[in-house]
């Protein structure tokens, strides 16, 4: 039976080989169809979003990079200039605003990852109601930041605020938790890590899922405690999975401003004030399109930058991963 | 085969020539989106729109009242009764002033010809007139229309010797406290705000009540409003004549801000107060949890609608106070919002109508009742002079008044300067002097068109 399946393939295998070259010019032809089939069909999308994504970016680092006069019939570039960054670099509002956003990233981030993990290898270790208990988790992912502020909004307000209520029922007095700087800021930072650690333990849970079981078998049969078998190998392997996510998780931190908008519009004083929020208010209160879209391209380059030397640092990992 | 090998390549070089099409074909599309807007405003300031045809203009307002009460429909049905070739149609704008005008700047800066007239804040002129965001009225209005407001508001509404809104109603900071608490303690209505802390702070010691004075406190624009009342009952102000120097750090600006951070630190006002704007506040004390409260003057009807008030008939209205030893009353800030043009907007004489007519007695009378004060001064003395018409209106016009600085085209930065120092001020982050050394060189470089 097996050699009669051999000749089998052999029979269909050779014709291939009788006309090598005529097929490969064949195939060849039948490529460029498909490629230029491929642009005709991609064309239009490519140029949609060229036009909504590199333009506005082209743009702006255009505006940021002159005088910009805002008139009735648009923007008015007179000449260029530097002016707008060396505004930027001597306001000490946007020097905070900068070591704000910096610090909220690093903090968020670090905490996200780690709870995100830790939650991940939970889901991993239940064998019933993964479904539902992943539905739950995503939960908070899946609300509209908008709302999700408006929720904690209830929970920090100073007046009928459910937090301020326990804080004080419990004889702590009545701290004003949006109104006073450091309370704010951690307010802030756990309503983030309330929403977007389910984004990091679904990634991470993907990662673990695809992990080779032979391993973590032969770590036990060697007498390995679950604590070193996370470390030693869960970790390790999860680390391209892990940078992805960290890398996500830092472009989106960064940009943060639906948060502080809905929470605390950058008060108390200025102390929640990150580059988005500072940008939108130079641009559209004060309608300082300059330096206003100077602060847009410096917070894009300084994140561009942050995550070029992440990928250099982690390079072995996010390529090693086939991802 | 070597016309074979050929074809190919010229398809290629076709299908580059293709690509190349698209792109000119977008990027001709892009710069035409964009130039369209330098086109359609040469020919809108020639266009005085024939007053022959039926024609349609769109009026961008926030609401005037809240829920059914609003009477921009009823404005609206009014106008066109009296104008039936003119129809009005309402594009309903938010209700917060800072993202209203980012909408409307968006919208005008890029050419569009709609809002034909537009709801805009009083503080706007400047900063509308020298982006030329809105049409200079006063080369279209004679000098007999704008004589006929109540004093102070065209000069408010001026920027450069050209007068960019029309008053449609002004408003300013009022006290309302809770007559029944006062008099079940046997305490007169606060003249001075030294008064007001002592019996607020009385009030909550007593039990009689949860908050003593409630306010806008937030880092917001709203803070700015408050903060210029207690500076000019200190006898202070924010900027010199020139709008070129700020003056807040002074003698009157440390009094003002340290008796601010006392209300909270006294007791006086919940600490709170630094998160409130318009509507915590004013939840608060028609709640029944505030005993008195600083508020524009819409807060009268809301706190005596028995739907979601439990204050009603419970509530006083009175000038602000003012310093100990200051003669007269308090400060009052100025409020309001006037009728703006869109300077690309192609039905200029329909839209002066509407202007001109929401500016006559019906319409100043339809918002006088609903608890709006007029800007046409025959109307306004008329309610004045009423003892029926609303307690605020009644006693409008014994309040001294303080403008913000919203002479200069910066001001906005120059508020943000000043609510976020103060804020971080009242919240005990920074020290009284600190703030207003800060405030004073953001404004100062704001001044002078910083960030």
């Amino acid at each position: 039976m097996a050699v009669v399946e051999v000749a089998k393939e052999a029979e269909v295998g050779s014709p291939t080989k009788q006309r090598p070259k005529a097929n490969k010019q064949f195939r060849d032809r039948n490529q460029i169809m498909l490629a230029r089939l491929g642009w005709r069909f991609t064309t239009p999308a490519l140029v949609i979003v060229g036009a909504i994504t590199i333009f506005p970016v082209v743009f702006s680092i255009v505006l940021s990079l002159s005088n910009v006069n805002i008139t009735g019939n648009g923007f008015q570039l007179q000449g260029f200039t530097f002016s707008n960054y060396s505004l930027l670099i001597h306001s000490s509002e946007w020097r905070y605003s900068l070591g704000f956003t910096v610090f909220y990233t690093f903090v968020t981030v670090f905490i996200e990852v780690v709870l995100g993990t830790a939650f991940a290898v939970l889901m991993e270790k239940l064998s019933k109601g993964r479904g539902p208990m992943m539905a739950l988790l995503l939960l908070p992912w899946s609300i509209i930041t908008v709302i999700s502020a408006e929720l904690w909004q209830y929970v920090y307000q100073g007046t009928y605020g459910v937090l301020q209520y326990l804080i004080n029922s419990i004889g702590f007095g009545k701290p004003v938790i949006l109104g006073t700087p450091t309370p704010a800021i951690i307010a802030m930072m756990a309503a983030d890590i309330w929403k977007t650690t389910p984004f990091v333990a679904v990634i991470v849970l993907a990662g673990l899922v695809m992990l080779p079981s032979d391993v973590f078998e032969a770590a036990s049969v060697d007498g390995c405690s679950p604590w070193q078998s996370f470390w030693k190998i869960t970790f390790p392997l999860l680390r391209p999975t892990l940078s992805i996510a960290v890398l996500f998780r830092i472009l989106q931190a960064f940009g943060v401003f639906d948060l502080p908008f809905v929470l605390t519009s950058g008060g108390p004083g200025t102390s929640t004030t990150s580059l988005a929020i500072l940008g939108y208010k130079v641009m559209f209160n004060n309608l300082e399109f300059g330096p206003g879209s100077a602060v847009a391209v410096s917070a894009t380059l300084l994140v561009l930058i942050g995550c070029l030397l992440f990928l250099r640092a982690f390079r072995s990992q996010v390529n090693g991963g086939d991802l | 085969m070597n016309s074979d090998q050929v074809e190919p390549k010229a398809r290629i070089r076709r299908r580059r020539g293709g690509k190349y099409a698209v792109a000119l074909a977008t990027s001709s599309f892009i710069l035409a989106a964009c130039g369209s807007s330098a086109s359609s405003s040469s020919s809108s300031s020639a266009t005085t729109a024939a007053s022959s045809g039926p024609q349609t203009i769109t009026w961008w307002s926030s609401p005037l009242g809240a829920g059914s009460a609003d009477i921009r429909s009823n404005l609206i049905s009014a106008f066109e009764k009296v104008y039936p070739n003119i129809k009005v149609n309402l594009v309903s704008a938010p209700t917060n002033t800072d993202t209203n005008r980012a909408q409307l700047t968006t919208q005008i800066s890029g050419g569009s010809t709609s809002p034909d007239v537009f709801m805009g804040d009083v503080i706007w002129p400047a900063q509308f007139g020298a982006h030329g965001l809105a049409l200079p009225l006063s080369k279209y209005l004679p000098s007999s229309y704008w004589s006929q407001f109540a004093p102070g508001l065209v000069q408010g509404a001026t920027y450069k010797g050209q007068v960019y809104g029309s008053p449609l109603f002004e408003d300013q900071g009022f006290l309302f406290y809770r007559k029944d608490l006062l008099q079940a303690a046997n305490l007169p209505v606060p003249t001075t705000w030294e008064q007001l802390q002592q019996e607020a702070v009385q009030l909550v010691k007593s039990g009689a009540v949860q908050n003593g004075f409630v306010w806008e406190g937030n880092s917001y624009e709203g803070l700015t409003c408050n903060f210029m009342e207690y500076l000019g009952s200190a006898g202070g102000n924010v900027v010199n004549s020139g709008y070129t120097q700020s003056t807040i750090n002074s003698a009157a600006g440390q009094r003002a801000l340290t008796f601010m951070r006392s209300l909270i630190t006294s007791g006086a006002s919940p600490a709170s107060v630094t998160t409130m704007q318009e509507p915590q506040a004013e939840s608060t004390f028609v709640a029944g949890n505030a005993a008195f409260l600083r508020n524009w003057s819409y807060a009268w009807s809301d706190s005596q609608t028995s739907a979601g008030s439990a204050v009603v008939g419970k509530v006083g209205v009175t000038t602000l106070p003012t310093f100990a030893g200051q003669s007269g009353t308090g400060y009052a800030n100025i409020g309001g919002w006037n009728l703006y043009v869109n300077p690309h907007s192609t039905h200029l004489s329909a839209d002066l109508t509407f202007i001109k007519w929401m500016a006559g007695t019906t319409a100043q009378t339809m918002l006088a009742n609903a608890s709006f004060i007029p800007t046409l001064q025959s109307v306004r003395q008329q309610f004045a002079a009423s003892t029926t018409a609303p307690p605020p209106l009644q006693i409008a016009a014994k309040e001294n008044l303080i403008p913000r600085p919203s002479g200069s085209p910066n001001y906005a930065a120059v508020s943000q300067a000043i609510y976020t120092n103060v804020n971080s001020a009242l919240t005990g982050s920074s020290s009284v002097s600190a703030a207003l050394s800060s405030a004073a060189s953001q404004m100062n470089s704001a001044l002078s068109g910083g960030l």
